[in-house]
């Protein structure tokens, strides 16, 4: 139950002492927050407690949603249900850096992430690669490149390298790419697909998938120019639910 | 050896010396791969100029 939830929706009576307890109550949960729908019912009716009436809102922290009560049941004004994406963390990229590590990405609360990579700019056409926490060696990938002005299509592999190489595009004009990872916080390999699409006709076109071949259960990584720096833009970490 | 900021979260930062080191072996890395398909792509190629063909016609022979 986090610190916002309550357990009653008190009801004052004619000369009762409002008490500092009451009154950080009254402040402190705008629209009521529950823990479940159990304690939400529980919440109402009884001594003491506000009589539920239509126009009652909660929120409640098990399904992440807001509800509202139309005087016979409670309906959910939004989301509907909670997102299939969730952000975990946007960061912004510095000055003319070398790599960025995001330190607290990853966790138990969802199996796959999406890391999207937008805005900003390169000191040069440059690729910019993946690595997981502290992990340098056992990085592993299949794809292809190509460029938007030719037909032909190369091949491209790392076979047990120190980072995942060229998962976004680094150019004057742009960063940008995404890539999904797939269990990187479970006692698991992490699987990876990358899509990196250039913004120039000059500028390789990428898309890749792989994997990570240890078990190690990661919460961090790091964003790495395999050449020059890049400065501005968003590292953004979305969680997929896992329901 | 080359000087490097890197960037923690939202801290900014001088890479030490083994941060340094770790990231110029990475960019090797990354710079022999980058060659080696360079040099598979001019092997490609040669072999089309052995056979004559231009690469609009080799991309309709071989993808």
């Amino acid at each position: 139950m986090g610190a916002n939830a309550q357990t009653s929706v008190p009801l004052f009576t004619a000369g009762e002492v409002l008490t500092a307890v009451n009154q950080n109550l009254s402040a402190g949960t705008g629209v009521p927050v529950f823990a479940t729908t159990v304690t939400r019912d529980a919440a109402f009716g009884g001594a003491g407690e506000k009589v539920l009436a239509e126009g009652q809102l909660a929120y409640i922290e098990a399904s992440n949603v807001v509800q509202y009560y139309d005087g016979a049941a409670w309906a959910t004004v939004g989301p509907s249900t909670a997102g299939g994406l969730t952000l975990v963390s946007a960061t912004t990229i510095g000055s003319a850096v070398s790599s960025v590590t995001v330190s607290s990405a990853f966790s138990s609360t969802f199996d796959n992430y999406r890391i999207t990579l937008n805005g900003g700019v390169a000191s040069g056409n440059i690729t910019i690669s993946l690595k997981l926490g502290s992990t340098a060696t056992g990085y592993f990938s299949f794809g292809v490149f190509g460029f938007a002005n030719s037909a032909t299509v190369n091949g491209l592999n790392s076979n047990n390298s120190s980072s995942w190489g060229a998962c976004w595009t680094g150019e004057t004009t742009n960063l940008s790419g995404f890539c999904d990872l797939y269990s990187p916080n479970l006692a698991k390999t992490t699987g990876i697909s990358s899509w990196r699409p250039a913004h120039a006709v000059g500028t390789a076109q990428y898309v890749f998938t792989g994997f990570e071949n240890s078990t190690t259960q990661h919460t961090a990584f790091t964003v790495s120019a395999d050449s020059g720096t890049m400065t501005g833009g968003t590292i953004r970490v979305y969680g997929y639910q896992n329901s | 050896m080359a000087i490097y900021k890197i960037q923690i979260d939202n801290e900014v930062r001088d890479a030490t010396a083994a941060e340094a080191a770790a990231i110029d072996a990475q960019r090797a890395e990354v710079a022999a791969q980058a060659e080696a398909v360079e040099a598979k792509a001019a092997a490609r190629q040669a072999v089309f100029d052995k056979l004559g063909l231009t690469n609009d016609e080799a991309n309709a022979l071989f993808g």
